[in-house]
């Protein structure tokens, strides 16, 4: 008996010799069909490493658009935190409240600043007398 | 410009691969080219693994090609000494789904109520008709240890045929063969032993 990692018996000499001649049988249509998947396993290989350069070409427009939103995230979190936009929105309609009412308007128009500072100054006098 | 210069050589490499596609590098162009020879090196005697196994040829070179094509696409980069265990394990595998999912499927078909006795596989009878050209001795003395050898083959464990056939069609030493059967060395040694002793009971006439 051989181990498997001597010189073959006769025996195993007269089974390969055997075989390699029922390899020889096989006939053109199965020889041709072997052929075209090894085709299609090369072109499969092929088309696995192309992906791969591609996505390493690609490599550098995605690290610039990362970078410019790494920038962007950055400039948003340094600007001063401004009114909320529902806040901004109400002091808008405030203002057209105000342009719209006639009354306030006439009120802005006669408006007497040294009068109104002399009557505060008043009223805190008495306060601070009582 | 003559007919034939279109025709590419059986050994030659697709045309996507040399052809319409970029392939600038060269260290790539170089593996697909040992890839190719090593997938036509061994596609023969992986059909002839897979149809022991199997005892249908589109079967068996359905597993081929599967096998050809996962290799290719997972292990191509893998150094090339290391594809012929990883090939033969790959179709390995795909032989026991194979047998697996026949198993399951004669078992499906059994409990159908009918079930039609034509068969698509039916062989050809034109291409088994004798050949009317008479066979030299030698030729038939061959012919018939083929087929001799083919049937005792078929009736092995799958186990002991395949590490017969991985070490003697293939030519793979133990480590290899362990590596593509997926077990130790040692049960090899006892799988390849005793398809040996199985098949010297059965063929010793023909072989002695």
């Amino acid at each position: 008996m051989s181990p498997m990692n001597e010189p073959l018996t006769e025996f195993e000499r007269k089974a390969r010799a055997v075989l390699e001649e029922s390899l020889s049988r096989i006939d053109g249509r199965i020889r041709s069909r072997l052929n075209q998947a090894r085709h299609a396993a090369l072109e499969a290989a092929g088309t696995r490493r192309r992906a791969w350069w591609r996505s390493l070409t690609l490599m550098p427009t995605a690290g610039a658009a990362t970078a410019a939103l790494l920038v962007a995230v950055v400039l948003w979190h340094r600007q001063p935190a401004g009114e909320p936009p529902v806040l901004e929105a109400q002091h808008a309609a405030e203002d057209m409240d105000l342009l719209a009412d006639s009354e306030a308007l006439e009120l802005l128009d006669g408006w007497d600043g040294p009068f109104y500072e002399w009557a505060t100054a008043q009223t805190d006098n008495v306060q601070s007398e009582g | 410009m003559s007919e034939f210069a279109t025709l590419a050589s059986p050994y030659s490499m697709p045309a996507a691969l040399h052809g319409d596609v970029d392939l600038t590098d060269l260290e790539a162009q170089t593996r697909s080219r040992a890839l190719n020879q090593f997938l036509a090196g061994v596609e023969l005697k992986a059909f002839k693994i897979a149809q022991a196994a199997l005892r249908h040829e589109d079967d068996a070179l359905d597993a081929v090609q599967d096998a050809m094509l996962q290799l290719a696409r997972a292990y191509a980069d893998r150094p090339a000494e290391e594809w012929k265990p990883l090939f033969y394990r790959i179709l390995e595998n795909r032989i026991r789904d194979m047998q697996r999912r026949r198993t399951v499927r004669g078992r499906v078909i059994a409990w159908l109520p009918f079930r039609g006795d034509e068969d698509d596989d039916e062989p050809d009878p034109i291409a088994q008709a004798p050949s009317p050209e008479p066979q030299p001795p030698r030729r038939l003395e061959l012919e018939q240890a083929v087929e001799a050898l083919e049937k005792a083959l078929g009736e092995l464990p799958g186990r002991q045929r395949q590490a017969f056939l991985l070490r003697a069609l293939e030519g793979l030493d133990v480590a290899q063969t362990a590596a593509a059967m997926g077990c130790s060395q040692g049960s090899v040694k006892t799988h390849y032993f005793r398809a040996l002793q199985a098949l010297r009971a059965q063929l010793g006439e023909l072989y002695v």
